[in-house]
Formats: C-alpha cells, structure tokens, sequence
C-alpha cells in the first residue's frame, strides 16, 4: 500500500494505482477528455494534470498516467494546475469549438469564450486519440491513424481512402467522446449485400429484427475477437456477465414421446437467375433485404434507400423468382404475391416512386387478400402481366441511362417491354431447408417430390407422418403464410398433445418378433428394417424388434434367412393352417 | 577479409600508422630539405627528391621528414639539400647526385655524421615567412 | 587503392570533404589537384586525402597540407596548377590562399596558430581533417578500435560503465543524463529472456545545427566503436544507427564503415575473438524533428508513428519492443573510446565540476567564422564568440545568442562571460541542447527571433498533445500580430502564461522546452516587446510592417544625384521624383516592402 494525500486528503492506495484512480476511488473529480478506463493511458489531452509535490520539489503531472509513489502530495486544483489545465481547455475550444465535452469543461471552469484563433467552428474533433487507440488496442484492426502533425493533425484512414482493414465495427464511434466520427459517416459506402447483410453491422446481433427470442448472439466471422484475439469489449460493458466467448456448441439430449418438425425453408438463390442480374447491379435486391430495408431498425432506420444513398424513383417488383418456372422450382411459392403487393404498398406510403409490379397470375387467396389488391390498384402501382426475361443496365434510348432496364412480354397486349427503374426487388421463394433429406432420413419419414416433408395424407392426416409420433408444421412440409402455418402448428401441437395426454400408447397388434433360439445373429434384418426398429444384442449375439417401432410390414420376416423372424398372427404355421382349412371345404 | 584478432588489429594499425604519421606534426629527429627552385629542378632535382624517398621508405624510419623548399640562391651548385638533425645546425650539400644522396642519408641522417665533402657549410637564412 | 595504401608520401593533401565543403566544390577541387599533381609528375610523392569536416565551414573549401599543417582555405580551381607547382613542387606556400583573419594583413600560414582552432579540444572531433573517413585502416592508425580491444579483453561490463560513470561524461543530444548511470539502469533491467539494445540517436533537427552529422561523416567508426563498447557494458546484441535520411553523405560513409568493420570481424559474431557477438543496422528518418525525442524515435525505429510516449517508462526499463534500450547521442558514442584508451581520471579533469570532457557546438549565425567547434566545458561565452569566432562582422554590436536550438532560449549579451555548462545554461533560461550556437548582433529582432523558433517548432510539433499542438500556435499567432503592429497590451502576460503552461504541461521534451525562445527574449528584451506593442515600432528595423522609409533628400540629391533606382525598383509605385531631382516615398502607397532601402547605393533611404 502507498500513503498519499490528495487535496489534504490522508489516502492509503495499492501499489501501481495511478493518481487519477486513486482520486477517483475518493471521490475526488479530475477531469479528462483522453482517458478511459479500457485503453491504456495516453496522456495526450493534458487536461488532467495536477501539481505533484515529491520531497518538496513540485511538479505538473496527467495524473491518468502518473502512478502514485510514497508520501507525495497532489494537489488537484492548485494555483499552477489550474492554470495549465484551464489554458488547454481553452485552446482545446478554440481547435474543437463544437465539441461538447469540451464546452462542459470550459464551462465548469468558467471558461466563457476562447482567447486563441477558431480555424473552423464546426470542428468537434479534439484529436484524443481514442478511436485510434480503440482500432488498435481494442480491435487490433489499426485501421486509422493519424495523419499529417502539428496542428494539422487529422484522423483518417491510410492517404483518406477507404481502407480494407476497416471491418466497420463502429468501436472508433462508440469510444469518440465528441461524437466526431458517427456511424452514418461509417455507413456512408456502397452498399454491400449478402444474404441477409447490407452494408456492415455489428458482430452482436439478433438474427432477424423479429427474432423470437429476441436475444443477441456473436457472429463469430464478423466478430473481431474470433479473428484477432483481441477485443471482448462486449464482455467487458455487459453488466451481466452474459457474454462468454468461449461458449461451445453442445449436444443435448431430451427424452420425448413426440416430435413436430418445424424446421422451415431455405430462400431461392436469386444468383442462381443470372439474366436477373443479382450480384452485379448494387440495385437489385432480394425481398428479404428489401425487408431489412425498410425495417425501422434496420442500417438505413428504415429509409428505402438506393445504394449511392438517394431515394429512388421507380422501383420494379418481380414475381415468381424461383418459383412456377421449370427450370428451377415448378411449384408456387404461395406467399410471393401477397408479400410483394406489401413491398408495393410500402413504396408507395414510404416514397414517391412509381411501383412497376411484374407477375405471371395474381394468387390472393388468404381471406381479405383480394381486397388488398384492389387497394393497390388503386394506389396507382402499374401492374404487367408477365415474366421478366431479363434485368440490365445496358441503356437504348436516353431514359434509360443510368438506369436498371426491366424487359418484360406483357402478355396483356401481347408485346415485348422495357421498363427503366431505379431499384428491382426480386420475390424469391421458398424452397425446401438445406438438409430436408438429413432430417427426413434422422426421423424416419418421407418426402414429396419437391423434397418438402411428406404428410401421412393430404386430407385425412395432414400434420401427421408415417412414422407415429412425428409430426409437421410450416414451411417445411410445403410452402405457406404465416396463418397457414400457424393453423398447422396448432394442429401439430394438438396431435403431440393427444398422445401425451392420453398416457398410454396403442401399439399395432401385427408386428414381427424374432426368436432367440433360431436367431443366428446375421444382422441381415437390422439393415433391412425401414423403421430401424430392429437392433443387434452383442451380448447375447442375436437381433432383437423394438415393439413400439414395428410397423409389421414384414420385410425383416420374409428376408430372414433362418425363420427366427415371424410376424405375429401371420406365423408360418398360421398361415398355412389357414391355407389348410380353405381346402377342407 | 578474414576476421581480426586483436594481434591483427596491432599490425594494421602499425602499418596504417606509418603511413599517415606524416599528418600528425609531432616532432621530427631530422629533416630533409630539397631545394626545389626552377633551378633546383632544371638540374635534377627531382632525381634527389626521388632517391631519398627511396632511402627513406627502406629504412622504415618514422622520425625523418622529407620536404621542399625553393631555391636556396645558390643557383649555379644546384641540385641541393639541407639536413638538420635536431638540436644541430642545419648542413647544406651541393653538387648533388643520387649516389652522393645515398650516402649523405646514410652517413648524416641515419648516422648522424656530416658528410664533410659533398657539404657546402653551416647554417640556414634567415627567414621572415 | 592498395597502391595507394602501401606507398609512403612525401605530402599529404588533406582535403575537406565535409557537407559545407562539398557542397563548395571540394570534390573539383580534389579533382583539379590530381590531375595538376599528375601533370607534375608528383603523383608518387603526392598524395589526396579526403578528410571530413574541418570545422571551418566559412571559409570552404579547405585543404590542410601535412606535413608542416599549412591551412589554405576559400579555394577554387583556378588557383589549383598555381599553388601545386609553387607549394608542392618548388616548395613555397602561397600565402593569397591562406587565411587571414579580418582586420589583420598578413596571413596565418599554419592551421593551429589560426584563433579558430587554438582554443579548441579536440576529443568527439579528435581525427577531423586527419583521417579519410572511408578508409578504416587510418581510423585504426589513430589508436581505432584499440578502445574496443581493451574494453572486450581487459574489463568486466561493470568496469566499462564504472569507467563512463567516474569520466563524468553526460549525454550530449540536449538532456544531459549522466551516460554511465544511463547504462547501470539498462544493464540492470530485466529482460525476460529478451534482448537489450543500443541506439544512436543521429535524428539531428535544430536549424543551424549539423554536429552529428559532421561527426558521422568525418569519423563514423568513433561512433560505430563507441555503440560497441557501451553494448559490451550493457549486454545488448543489436544495435540501431537512427539517421536522417537528409543526410546521404554521412548515410553512405555510415554504410561503408559497417561494411568495413564486418569485413574486419568488428562486428558480427565473436568480435575480435572475444566470443562477443553485436551488429548495427542503420535506421533512416524521415525528417520529424521530433523523432530526434527518444520515445518517438524508438516508435519511428518500430514501424510506427513517430510520436512521443509518456515516461515513465523510461527506454532504459521498456525501450524498443518494450526491451531495455540505451539510446545516446552520436556525440555521446564518440566521446566513449576516448575514456576507455585514456581514463576516466584524465577525462573528468577536463571540464567544470558537474560538466566533465569536452562539447561540439555549430557555431552560426552573426559571426566572422562561422563552423564547428569543440571545445572544453567551462570555456565562456566571451571565448567562443570574440576568440574563435572571430568576433561579428562590420563591427556590429554583440547582442545574444541563442544555444540549444529551438528548445534553447537566447543569452544577452551582458552574460557573455557566462562558462558553458550544463547548469549555468539551465540558469539563465537557455539549455545545451545539441548544441546550436546562434549568435545575434545589433540588427537582430528578439521578438522576430521568438517568433521564428515558435514558427519552427509550431511545424515540427507531432500534434499529440494540446500544450503542444495548440499552444505553439496560439504562440505565434501572438508573436505574429506582435510583430505586424497588431499586439496588444495584455499580449505580454497572455504569452507568458501560455509559455508557462506549456513548459509545465506539454508532454515531451520538445513541447516542454519549446516556449523558452519566448521566456527568454521576455526575460532578457521584455522593452522590446513593449516598443513593438506600444509605439509599432521595430528597434532592429526586422519587423517591416512597423518600419516607415524615408528618403534623406540632401543625401538623394547631393550624392546620389537622384540616381531614381528607388523609384525604378518600387512595385507599388511609392516613390516620386526623377532622375537629378529629389525623391519622396508616399507614405500612404507604401507597402514596407524595404526594397528602396535595400537598393539605395548612398544610404538616402532611411528606417525608422
């Protein structure tokens, strides 16, 4: 421990503790613009500095960077302090006079106005150094710096141009006590578009803004701690403690009576339609990025944005991507229609733009649908009915320039189109989740042609499946809105429930048995079993039928090659009694 | 170059010192004047010069300076030379050759015995440089 | 070369080939004097040397002839087939290229009976003009590496820094650290299985000062010898030269040296069979004066932006990549060698009693020789300005001078007898510094003088700090209405808290000793700060914009004739009158530009 005092005050700190820690534990303010308490000091603001009398020589230390020594006596608000603490302050203001914590500063110390030369009134910057410090130190990005010296000093990224070591994570932002550097001017670039990205956010996210639950996770490819070992600075301001890099995915067992598989869809590829051109015009985007879009708290707060930031004036809406076209999916999406005529209805309420929407046939089906599509008819939203044939940025005539060019056969009066728009939203639909078939086969159940899961019967058992137990809901047995599936989960869950409630479980009378005596222990039946009902005993080497699961189809009891499987009450000897007993008459 | 031992170091700073101990200025045990006037190098001066650099690198001494000067006025007894070993009068030789040099550097600058019959007499003039 | 070598020479051309001199055509003279030495035949008994830097760089170029020391100086090609059939030929020296000092008539043939270099002592700079710098085996001659010899065969580590810390020897870049007790802190620093390393700080930046690059051009394996020895002392392996890359001619001779000491075994692995392994690397700069600060030196010599760091730590604890390191000055290296061969004893009686050995100083500005000194501490003011700098030309008034750069601050001229140390600099408000020594005279305008060093380090501040970055500026923008006739009365006090300020609350060294130009031309001319505020009127006639010309009409007339040169070379048109008649400046169109002061031939035009 080291005996100090602070203003007169008698304090006892541990060895290492700076002065400004040590007079923060006592309640004592030192003021600071550089410092903060996850970046190591960089005593470049000099506004924390305090007289330090050691052995009776008096100093002027920062006192974020100076650490305490035996006896000494600080004095935080001496004559000599505050005079160079308050001409820094002053100078600051005039080199930031925007800047807010500078104008607090200055007014605590009754600083009314700046005596030095103001280079630019709009300046907030005060030069700190903390988004540098915090890109390096925190990130390990180093992705700005600072440029130029002497009072020329500016903060930017290698020769002011934007920079590959950028990963956008907003920490320069979030660390700038002056709000010099904002996010907007982070976002200020083209927009990049991934899946579900546009443009750079945050490695902590919820994966969709309507995400149920709404709980954050770390993206750990965006995520700079997994890239450089370095930051956990979420882990640091989580009060709770929440936040746990080193968490691993885990396997976890539970023991159901019954399952309902919801596992969902898997949006069509819009790459896949190169004519559509996503992926090559910054303009053409997927509805689910259209989505994202104009969601509220989404990148742009909601504003229906192109990618050079203006709003645009026409906007083409494309039907059927994906789906009811042979060359990709023949079936209907189902909900394409409905969500497009949204988008349109969005467009119009949120933006001048003229809405162009191209579709093949109408489907609004739902209760109340039908009427929404009159709405829009006369919302003024231009509808052509037809499929587009190609996206393109290669301009005809004038008006074109600049533009995305829709060419489209309206089928209505029978002729080829162009139609110059600003933005194409793609309607992609719905197709089967990317390991339908892992699941299928893990569950024991079909799937229909167009690899959705296979119901037990369309209209006798629709959520059920061959296998007892397992049900479906949603997307994953066939494309549907939201009230679809809702329906269907409810009945999913109902189904479960009945079983659960029931208490018991009648099993099928008819199914196979093996018998231990004449069992030799091939295997061949436990291959065979569609129902993976029949397991191998390596204790006592012979196969035995799980009763819950036989379905007494009788594969295992044709297939073996000793008899010691037999179905039961169609025994051999039954059977051929039975036989017998026919030719008696 | 291979690597040095601290023996090495000695050599080449005992034949490097050689070399440029001329620059130092420290105190000489003789000095070797050449006269080297018009006159002095019309008949042959030049010669002299060159032959008691010879005499002088052969005998490796380091305490002997070698100069010129210009005419000493004697036109008519040129090639001349004067040597003074210090703390003695100055000795001046006329009617020089190279054979006449060789002696006179072994006999009076290494030997310290004035080479009475090539020697014109004592003493030097005066001079106000 | 290795004829060259071998031979023995009746005369020795030592030719300067120091930066001032080269860049006074000593090259064509070295080029001018073999061929005429060839066309003579002499080429036997004649040989050139290229040495570095005399020291004399007003009167460049230079060439000293050995034996015999006889000094010409201010040479050019011309004179070159003259002065070798005559001097080197026929043996007459030729007495119109020597030096004579003014006021005297006749010339000093020989170079130390010169007052420039009498009074000097000659121990960083001991083989100038001595030596080819290119050429190790010369250095060698001079008792080179024979330090390095004792220091690895004969002396512990300990006895090395015991040796530097009894020399009294303090570091010559400005701060003036005790160089032993420097290295005792870096050797006992832990390391962590890491490595220590050496530094030569050769990032030289104050205007008027080239002392370490005199030093690296003229004897580079001083320096190169010293980082050995004081890596010995310390236990590093790795060395770093830090030099400007505004220097290339000190950069090749650097190179060229690390090349022949490798070839020698003198660096590398197991020196001199001692089994002690060390090399150098040389880092260049890119010209931030504040890289010469050792912590952004050392950020700069990493990789990073050159930039100070608060100390503690100091380098000797977490220096390069956080490792102890013993950065030095060149000046300070060279010093070393000479303490190891001659003593600690015989090094401290040189000196004053806190201020041992010997100081290079650039000696420029208002005075008759202007060049490179060194000369012993304690020697006064008085000694270097009247003696070897020969005084200030045109017979003009000794007003001050201003030592240690821009960091330094200017000494009037009532503390001409001032001894030169460390503390006595410290006193009156000015510092050692690396050793800038810039003299004023009567026509000098102290608070233009604050204002041009405050305009230099307002430049070179690296902006990290506010004292710093702001401070200067805010400094001279006072400093520059001052001098534009704008200041106002409360600008005095304004610019002596700021100074005060800074000096208490900047973050390095340069921010801390940056106002000092400024506190002491207040302490020492505070009058004229006040006439420049008060009456906007310039004492020294510097400050234009505060000047009024006027024109004397009986001289204009009476002498001049009404020559009309005035009138002609005025671009405001302010001038009236013709050719015989007399003229006037009209004051209202007049821009102060001085330039009918500067060409008026009969002092007609005059300042107030």
């Amino acid at each position: 421990m080291v005996n100090l005092t602070i203003d007169g005050k008698k304090i006892k700190v541990d060895e290492g503790t700076t002065i400004l820690q040590a007079a923060e534990k006592n309640d004592i303010k030192i003021p600071s613009l550089c410092f903060h308490p996850l970046l190591e000091p960089y005593a470049a603001c000099r506004v924390c500095v305090v007289e330090v009398i050691k052995k009776g020589e008096s100093e002027i230390v920062t006192s974020c960077n100076t650490k305490v020594t035996e006896g000494i006596e600080v004095k935080t608000d001496s004559e000599r302090a505050m005079k160079a603490r308050e001409l820094n302050v002053e100078m600051l203001l005039a080199q930031a006079p925007d800047a807010e914590a500078v104008q607090e500063l200055a007014k605590d110390l009754g600083i009314k106005e700046t005596r030095f030369e103001v280079k630019d009134p709009d300046e907030k910057c005060i030069l700190c150094g903390l988004c540098v410090r915090a890109c390096e130190e925190v990130v390990g990005a180093d992705a700005i710096s600072f440029n130029e010296r002497g009072a020329e000093r500016t903060v930017s990224t290698p020769f002011g141009q934007e920079s590959e070591a950028c990963i956008g994570c907003t920490a320069c932002s979030f660390f700038c006590p002056t709000g010099a550097i904002t996010v907007e001017d982070l976002l200020g670039r083209e927009v990049i578009h991934d899946e579900l990205h546009l443009g750079p956010s945050s490695a902590v996210r919820v994966p969709i803004r309507q995400a149920v639950p709404m709980v954050p996770f770390i993206d750990e490819e965006a995520c700079i701690h997994f890239k450089t070992g370095e930051c956990k600075l979420c882990e640091q301001v989580c009060e709770k403690e929440a936040v746990d890099h080193d968490m691993e995915d885990e396997e976890v067992k539970v023991e159901v009576g019954s399952v309902v598989l919801a596992s969902g869809f898997k949006p069509f590829d819009a790459k896949r339609i190169q004519a559509y051109g996503y992926g090559r015009f910054n303009n053409v985007i997927t509805a689910l990025e259209f989505e994202k879009l104009v969601n509220a708290s989404g990148p742009t707060g909601g504003k229906i944005r192109l990618a050079n930031g203006k709003e645009p004036e026409s906007v083409g809406i494309v039907h059927c991507v994906g789906s009811r076209d042979e060359n990709y999916n023949e079936y209907c999406s189902r909900v394409c229609c409905m969500y497009s005529l949204k988008f349109a209805h969005l467009l119009n309420e949120k933006t001048n733009a003229q809405v162009y929407d191209f579709y093949i046939d109408m489907r609004c089906f739902g209760k109340g649908y039908e009427e929404f599509y009159h709405r829009l008819l006369e919302e003024g939203t231009k509808f052509i009915r037809g499929r587009v044939s190609e996206i393109t940025d290669v301009a005809v005539t004038e008006k074109e320039e600049g533009k995305l060019v829709i060419r489209v056969e309206d089928t209505l009066i029978g002729a080829m189109r162009r139609i110059p728009v600003d933005m194409v939203v793609l309607s992609i639909g719905l197709e089967p989740g990317i390991d339908q078939n892992e699941i299928a086969r893990v569950f024991n159940i079909s799937c229909s042609q167009d690899t959705f899961f296979l119901e037990r019967h369309p209209k006798l058992g629709p959520v059920s499946t061959f296998s007892d137990g397992i049900f479906l809901a949603g997307a994953c047995q066939s494309p549907k809105d939201i009230p679809d599936t809702v329906a269907q989960a409810g009945a999913a869950a109902s189904e479960a429930l009945s079983l659960a409630d029931k208490g018991t479980f009648e099993l099928e009378p008819v199914t196979a048995e093996i018998d231990k005596d004449l069992c030799s222990g091939c295997q061949i039946c436990v291959s065979l079993c569609p129902f993976t009902a029949i397991t191998y005993n390596e204790e006592e080497g012979i196969s035995e039928i799980n009763d819950a699961l036989c379905k007494g189809c009788g594969t295992c009891v044709s297939a073996c090659p000793s008899g010691a499987s037999q179905q039961r009450h169609y025994r051999d000897n039954q059977i051929f009694a039975e036989i017998e007993g026919i030719f008696i008459e | 170059m291979a690597k040095l031992t601290i023996d090495d170091l000695k050599k080449i700073k005992e034949k490097a010192k050689r070399r440029t101990e001329l620059r130092e200025g420290g105190d000489y045990r003789a000095k070797v004047t050449v006269h080297m006037g018009t006159c002095g190098i019309a008949a042959g001066a030049r010669k002299i010069m060159n032959a008691f650099m010879d005499e002088l690198e052969q005998s490796k001494s380091s305490d002997i300076l070698l100069t010129n000067s210009g005419c000493a006025g004697l036109c008519s007894r040129e090639p001349m030379a004067t040597v003074e070993l210090s703390g003695q009068a100055p000795i001046k030789y006329i009617d020089l050759t190279e054979q006449k040099t060789k002696e006179i550097f072994q006999k009076h600058v290494i030997g310290g015995n004035v080479v009475k019959k090539y020697a014109l007499g004592k003493g030097s003039e005066k001079t106000d440089a | 070369m290795e004829k060259a070598n071998e031979k023995a020479y009746r005369l020795h051309l030592m030719v300067c080939a120091g930066t001032a001199c080269v860049s006074n055509n000593s090259f064509g003279i070295k080029d001018a004097l073999e061929k005429e030495i060839n066309k003579q035949g002499l080429e036997d008994e004649v040989l050139v040397v290229t040495t570095g830097c005399n020291g004399f760089c007003e009167r460049g170029p230079l060439l000293v002839v050995q034996p015999g020391n006889v000094f010409y100086q201010q040479l050019e090609e011309k004179d070159i087939p003259h002065l070798v059939e005559e001097h080197f030929l026929k043996g007459r020296p030729v007495k119109k290229l020597m030096y004579k000092p003014p006021k005297e008539k006749s010339p000093i043939p020989i170079l130390s009976d010169i007052n420039f270099f009498k009074k000097q002592v000659l121990i960083a700079l001991r083989n100038r003009g001595l030596i080819d710098p290119e050429k190790i085996d010369e250095y060698i001659a001079r008792d080179g590496y024979s330090a390095l010899a004792k220091a690895l065969t004969e002396m512990e580590p300990k006895q090395i820094i015991n040796e530097v810390k009894d020399s009294g020897l303090r570091g010559r870049g400005g701060g003036g650290f005790p160089t032993g007790l420097k290295w005792e802190f870096v050797s006992k620093s832990s390391t962590n299985g890491q490595e220590r390393y050496i530094v030569c700080n050769g990032d030289e930046g104050d205007p008027g000062a080239f002392m370490d690059r005199s030093i690296l051009e003229a004897d580079p394996h001083a320096v190169i010898e010293g980082m050995i020895i004081g890596a010995k002392a310390i236990g590093a392996s790795k060395g770093f030269v830090y030099v400007r890359n505004e220097y290339p001619l000190a950069v090749s001779r650097l190179i060229k040296a690390l090349e022949q000491a490798r070839g020698y075994g003198l660096l590398g692995k197991d020196i001199l069979g001692s089994g002690f392994d060390f090399d150098i690397k040389i880092v260049r700069g890119a010209g931030a004066f504040v890289c010469g600060e050792e912590t952004a030196l050392m950020a700069s010599i990493e990789g990073r932006l050159g930039e100070p760091r608060p100390r503690p730590p100091y380098p000797a604890e977490k220096g390069l990549w956080d490792n102890p390191t013993c950065i030095n000055n060149v000046e300070t290296w060279a010093n070393v060698p000479v303490i190891i061969n001659r003593s600690a004893d015989w090094y401290s009686n040189i000196g004053t009693k806190t201020s041992k050995g010997t100081k290079v100083f650039s000696l420029v500005g208002k005075i008759n020789n202007t060049g490179l000194v060194e000369v012993p501490m304690g020697i006064t003011l008085r000694e270097i300005i009247e003696d070897i700098g020969g005084g200030i030309p045109d017979g003009k008034k000794f007003k001050a001078v201003q030592t240690g750069g821009p960091s330094g601050g200017c000494i009037p001229a009532k503390n001409i007898d001032l001894p030169i140390d460390y503390e006595s600099l410290t006193e009156v408000g000015s510092m050692m510094g690396s050793g800038g020594m810039v003299v004023m005279d009567e026509d000098t305008c102290m608070v233009d003088v604050a204002k041009y060093f405050i305009s230099f380090t307002q430049n070179e501040s690296c902006g990290k700090c506010t004292p710093c970055r702001e401070g200067t500026k805010a400094m001279y923008e006072i400093l520059d209405r001052i001098t534009k006739g704008e200041g106002k009365e409360e600008d005095i006090d304004l610019l002596e808290d700021l100074a005060k300020s800074i000096k208490d609350s900047a973050l390095c060294g340069l921010g801390n000793t940056a106002p000092n130009p400024v506190l002491t031309t207040l302490k020492y001319f505070k009058d004229e700060y006040e006439i420049h505020i008060k009456e906007k009127k310039c004492p020294a006639h510097v400050c234009r914009e505060l000047n009024t010309y006027t024109i004397d009409e009986k001289t204009c007339l009476d002498v001049g004739h009404g020559c009309d040169l005035c009138r002609k070379n005025c671009s405001a048109n302010a001038i009236s009158g013709e050719t015989k008649t007399a003229h006037q400046v009209i004051q209202e169109k007049c821009i102060k530009c001085g330039v009918c002061y500067d060409v008026c031939r009969f002092d007609a035009v005059k300042v107030k």
